[in-house]
């Protein structure tokens, strides 16, 4: 076991290195917008553009060989110096740092929630086949995964901000805040709370759909299975087999569509949702750097997910040794 | 023994003492399906004595686990219901029981153990809290006594070092070894009546004995009656008292062993008996089970009978006539009042004499 | 001393009745011939693909002899649809005239070429197996929605791929900005000028413009047909770019084992990790994003999870004997793995690839909608991304073309879900 998780820590950083490598390759190969840009004004100022973009890349170190910026770029990634964000005139890092609060604010809320109802009503679905409630609850998933969400979002803000006028159509980034510094009071005033609300139901629409799809699909492997029936010839009443006998096997292979498929679907729908709601978390600042063609920002934000995921699929490879006894990865 | 006194009755109570451990009379259990329903089972009745083992046995698909998993309704429901008949166990109908009432009846008074002990143990649980969960459900118990009567069933069904595979987890027993704390777990609350549906089915041969010898002897030291399920003649021969023999959902004759062994009566019984590898004939009955959804009027078995009669095509299954002895019923034309057993006991016809391309087409044109 | 006589029981016969009718065994030997000569289909087949692929070089030997920046952009681009004058365009030899269709550009080519696919490996086999059609069809009734979902489709299909042929793209005109939609009203003073009736201070809608017109002026409905065309590209020609790769992948890898299989699938293994949507946000970040380049990242970035179904599945069937006797008959790589193994995978795969659909026109339309689309083109993200700065006064623009876009999926996972339980009785059930 511990060669297996060593084996796998090892194949998350040769991910990780061939990511970044594969980035680095990407930024070398394409032009360089803002140095464009410098070319562009030099050749309206009358200056030489050759000139002015020779400066550019010196001062960027981009006439340096390729291996030393490469080396350079690596050990910058790695020692989290993830290059400056001209549009916010601050280090990447302290972008990102504080944009992701307001990301989590209601991100992790919403992935618990949902986890939650997605497999309680998964499980339900699974013990009771083929009956009308399962037929609902399937059906309303489709609806879920298939829904736009930042067009759902956009409805529900129709909805509920233009017509009923419930909600502001912006969103107020201090009240989460106390005189400019995050506060759990505030984070949890009603204030806060019910503009975080619509965003938080959108993202869970895909969530709490997907979820409940896969422990459909897991807990009627089970559902089926011979000891369940075993169970049930021993006395053991229907709620106890669901909880005990259904949902503990199937919770293993759930665990892995947990930190694989749903962070990836929250990542992505909280990305949108943000531009839709101006939530300025992640999705918000990512679409920010888009839109001013800050690339060093740009990266910075896709990076934060993607190395998420890296670490969620070690994490669910590591919690499947752990969980499911009949694997046994040769201590040798 | 040409002219017996006989009943034609569909229940036929009087050949049943009602004082009988468990007693299922016409039952009937069907499946809903997108195909029509499957009558899985369709009008079986037989009892079972206190102690006493009775084996039901039958070709595959003719309805033995359907029927012995009616007895505490265990089967998938729905699709399974039960439209008519009735099961009861210690003068108890099951058919009205409560959930709750059910649960206790389950594992309490009446356990199963199941044809395939790979799948029948949960995984992700080790073998003893599977069996203190057993123990636990029916009886007021600390967990440390839970334990130790767990270390204790595992010794008597043969387990050794019991103590230190409490730990262990399904996959890292065998086969044999499952299938004993299958049986650890069904005893673990003193049943008055063990279902052993197919218990040796999946094993090896000489693991399959050590099974039946371990059945026999938790049975004599308890008292316990069990319903053995098994297409396996041979096994019949061993463990039962009597024979309850199953076809397409019907019983087609039911009987102390000795008897069906001796003078087997329906034309089945003494085709199955034909097909033991003993008797040289290796290609088992020709043709194939009816449909369960739509069974073909008459006797169920016709389309592959020797000694079918336009009759036989008619009507219900011919109800249970007396062969013999009350206790010994056959359900077939021939020993109808009046009818001559004769036919079919004294003939030399066997399935070997079947034509096989005119047998055939009962299997063949579904 | 078992007494078991027939196992096969009634449903056993009829499953393995039905088994024997797949997609597979009946369509390749007659697309392919291999077995039974040329048939017509295959000389049709043969004859069509001659003349697209000369046709192909014909109209990038134009391009590229001569001004090549330019034309590439302009081929990637697709300008000849949207009258779109690039800058700088260097006059030379440009891109080949077409007789009735005219200029070709990158995506057109991609279209036609699924497209001529689709009819010759989907819709012909089809046809001409009726057997084999009718079993499915009366599988894939069963499903109800999933019926409604194949008329929807076809439906979107059918006039996406029709009338923009002799319609004109939306068109800016900022006079006519702000008109609600035929059966909707809105404030007098929202629109330039109204086109519809005024009554007491509100301007209806009008049927000059059915769902209404955006803050520039363009017709919704238009730029919704205009969508769905695009959305069945970016759906189709996606798929089956994922498809090809996928195939030719996961059997390469399963054929030859080994350090090939090992590699690739170290490769695959990283992809997948690999949040494929800002993949495809930072490639079109950094490339650009027309609709040419969107679609080939797409096809090019997605594949791994179809890949490792392909390879799982024919490993299952590498070992089986039909092989071993093709190998030792001597066939050669390729033969072996399109004759033997590619049929036996071919219906997992159009499951899996069915279902990679709505994923990628929702990850177009949200390109779109992110602003890292074409401008130009009128596809549903883009129209629903104009209209989001105009929610308090024009709800229309931003909600009509979600409304396509939100039922094109549903259809799309619907048609995947019965697909699955239609031709994988081994999946179905359950999902
Ligand atoms: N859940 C179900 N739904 C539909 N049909 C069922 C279901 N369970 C059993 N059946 C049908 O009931 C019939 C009897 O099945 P059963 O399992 O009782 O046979 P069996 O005698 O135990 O056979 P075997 O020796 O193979 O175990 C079969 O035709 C089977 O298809
Ligand atoms: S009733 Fe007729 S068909 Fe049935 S077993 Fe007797 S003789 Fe054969
Ligand atoms: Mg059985």
């Amino acid at each position: 076991m511990k060669w297996y998780i060593f084996k796998r820590l090892l194949w998350a950083g040769v991910a990780t290195m061939v990511v970044l490598t594969i980035t680095f390759v990407l930024m070398y190969l394409t032009p360089d917008t803002r140095i464009m840009e410098l070319e562009f004004q030099a050749a309206q100022s009358g200056t030489d553009p050759e000139q002015a973009r020779q400066a550019a890349e010196t001062a960027r170190g981009m006439d340096q060989a390729f291996h030393i910026q490469y080396i350079d770029f690596m050990q910058n990634m790695l020692s989290f110096n993830w290059g400056w964000s001209d549009s916010r005139s601050e280090p990447v890092i302290d972008a990102l740092a504080s944009a992701i609060p307001y990301s989590m604010m209601y991100g992790v809320p919403a992935v618990i929630i949902s986890t939650i109802i997605g497999i309680v009503i998964g499980l339900y679905s699974a013990v009771n086949q083929y009956t009308r409630g399962d037929y609902v609850a399937t059906f309303v998933a489709f609806f879920g995964i298939s829904i736009p969400n930042f067009w759902f979002a956009i409805i529900l803000l129709v909805i509920f901000g233009t017509w009923l006028g419930w909600v502001d159509l912006l969103f107020d980034t201090q009240a989460s805040k106390i005189d400019g510094e995050w506060a759990l009071r505030a984070i949890v005033s009603w204030e806060n709370v019910k503009q975080l609300i619509l965003p938080m139901f959108v993202l869970m629409t895909a969530s709490v759909a997907s979820m409940m799809r896969y422990t459909r699909a897991e807990a009627l492997e089970y559902v089926e299975s011979d000891f369940i029936k075993t169970a049930k010839a021993k006395g053991v009443s229907e709620r106890t087999i669901v909880a005990k006998h259904i949902f503990r096997p199937a919770s293993i292979p759930i665990a892995t569509i947990l930190v694989g498929d749903i962070l990836g679907i929250v990542f992505v729908g909280s990305y949108l949702i943000e531009v839709v709601f101006g939530i300025p978390g992640l999705g918000y600042l990512s679409f920010d750097a888009i839109m001013s063609q800050d690339t060093a920002l740009v990266f910075g934000t896709v990076f934060v997910p993607v190395f998420v995921a890296i670490i969620g699929n070690l994490a669910q490879d590591i919690a499947y040794v752990i969980l499911d006894p009949r694997i046994k990865y040769g201590d040798r | 023994m040409s002219k017996q006194p006989s009943q034609t009755i569909g229940t036929d109570e009087s050949t049943r003492s009602s004082n009988s451990l468990l007693s299922v009379s016409d039952l009937c259990t069907y499946f809903q399906t997108d195909e029509g329903v499957v009558k899985a089972v369709d009008g079986v009745s037989f009892d079972v004595q206190s102690g006493e083992t009775v084996a039901i046995v039958g070709e595959s698909g003719s309805g033995k686990t359907v029927t012995s998993e009616s007895i505490t309704r265990l089967f998938k429901s729905p699709p399974g219901f039960i439209p008519e008949g009735s099961i009861e166990f210690d003068g108890e109908e099951v058919n009205d029981m409560t959930v709750e009432e059910l649960r206790t009846l389950r594992g309490g008074r009446v356990s199963h153990i199941f044809q395939n002990p790979q799948g029948a143990l949960n995984p992700v649980y080790t073998i003893g809290w599977q069996l203190r969960e057993a123990i636990e459900l029916h009886q007021e118990v600390t967990k440390k006594e839970a334990n130790e009567k767990a270390i204790e069933l595992l010794t008597q069904v043969g387990i050794p070092e019991a103590s230190a595979r409490l730990g262990d987890y399904p996959h890292q027993l065998s086969g044999g070894m499952k299938q004993r704390v299958m049986i650890a777990i069904a005893l673990a609350c003193e049943p008055d009546l063990l279902i052993a549906d197919e218990p040796t089915t999946a094993l090896d041969v000489t693991i399959q004995a050590q099974i039946l010898k371990l059945l026999k002897s938790l049975q004599e030291e308890r008292d316990m009656a069990i319903l053995f399920i098994t297409h396996d003649l041979g096994v019949v021969a061993e463990v039962a008292d009597r024979v309850v023999v199953m076809y397409a959902g019907k019983v087609m004759e039911r009987g102390p062993v000795m008897e069906i062994f001796e003078t087997p009566s329906h034309p089945y019984t003494r085709a199955l008996l034909e097909c033991l590898p003993s008797k040289g004939n290796l290609g088992g009955i020709p043709g194939s089970l009816p449909s369960p959804i739509d069974p073909p009027d008459g006797c169920r078995f016709a389309s592959r009978c020797v000694f079918a009669q336009d009759e036989c095509l008619e009507g219900p299954q011919p109800p249970a006539y007396e062969a013999g002895t009350a206790d010994h019923v056959v359900s077939c034309i021939h020993y109808e009042p009046g009818g001559n057993p004769d036919i079919v006991l004294k003939s030399d016809a066997t399935v070997s004499a079947l034509d096989v391309d005119q047998m055939g087409v009962g299997g063949e044109n579904r | 001393m078992s007494v078991d006589t027939d196992p096969t029981t009634q449903s056993a016969n009829v499953r393995k009745d039905a088994d024997s009718v797949t997609f597979e065994d009946v369509n390749w030997d007659e697309i392919d011939g291999t077995a039974r000569g040329f048939t017509r289909t295959r000389i049709a087949w043969y004859a069509i693909m001659g003349t697209y692929l000369l046709a192909l070089l014909n109209d990038l030997f134009n391009r590229f002899a001569e001004g090549a920046y330019q034309r590439t952009v302009a081929f990637i681009t697709d300008t000849s649809r949207y009258q779109v004058e690039t800058p700088g365009f260097i006059p030379g030899a440009g891109p080949a005239e077409y007789p009735l269709v005219g200029e070709i550009g990158g995506v057109t080519w991609l279209w036609s070429l699924t497209l001529l696919v689709g009819v010759f490996y989907v819709a012909i086999p089809l046809y001409q197996n009726q057997r084999m059609t009718a079993y499915y069809w009366r599988e894939f009734k069963k499903n109800k929605a999933a019926v409604i979902s194949l008329i929807y489709l076809a439906i979107i299909f059918a006039i996406g791929l029709t009338v923009p042929r002799f319609m004109d793209p939306p068109e800016v005109e900022p006079v006519l900005a702000y008109q609600p939609p035929v059966w909707g009203s809105v404030r007098e003073t929202v629109p330039i000028q109204c086109v519809g009736p005024v009554s007491g201070g509100e301007c209806h809608g009008s049927w000059a413009h059915p769902f209404g017109t955006t803050h520039q002026g363009k017709d919704i409905l238009i730029s919704i047909v205009y969508g769905m065309e695009i959305s069945m590209q970016v759906g189709l020609i996606g798929m089956f770019l994922t498809i090809l790769i996928a195939t030719t992948v996961g059997l390469t890898a399963a054929y030859f084992g080994g350090y090939v299989d090992e590699i690739l699938f170290r490769y695959v293994d990283i992809q997948i990790t690999f949040p494929t949507f800002f993949l495809y946000l930072l490639v079109v970040y950094l490339v650009g994003g027309s609709l040419f380049v969107m679609i080939i990242i797409f096809g090019v970035l997605g594949w791994g999870g179809i890949a490792r179904i392909v390879r799982s599945e024919a490993l299952q069937r590498r070992e089986e004997e039909y092989i071993m006797a093709a190998k030792n008959a001597g066939a050669g790589g390729l033969w072996t793995m399109r004759r033997h193994l590619l049929p036996n995978v071919s219906n997992s795969v159009i499951t899996a690839a069915t279902l990679v659909i709505p994923g990628l026109i929702l990850a177009e339309a949200a390109l779109a909608f992110l602003g890292l689309g074409d401008p130009r083109l009128p596809s549903w993200g883009e129209t629903i991304a104009d209209g989001r700065s105009d929610l308090d006064r024009a709800w229309w623009i931003s909600t009509i073309p979600g409304v396509f876009l939100f039922m094109t999926i549903l259809a799309f996972n619907f048609l995947g879900d019965a697909l699955r339980d239609a031709l994988d009785p081994r999946q179905g059930g359950g999902e």
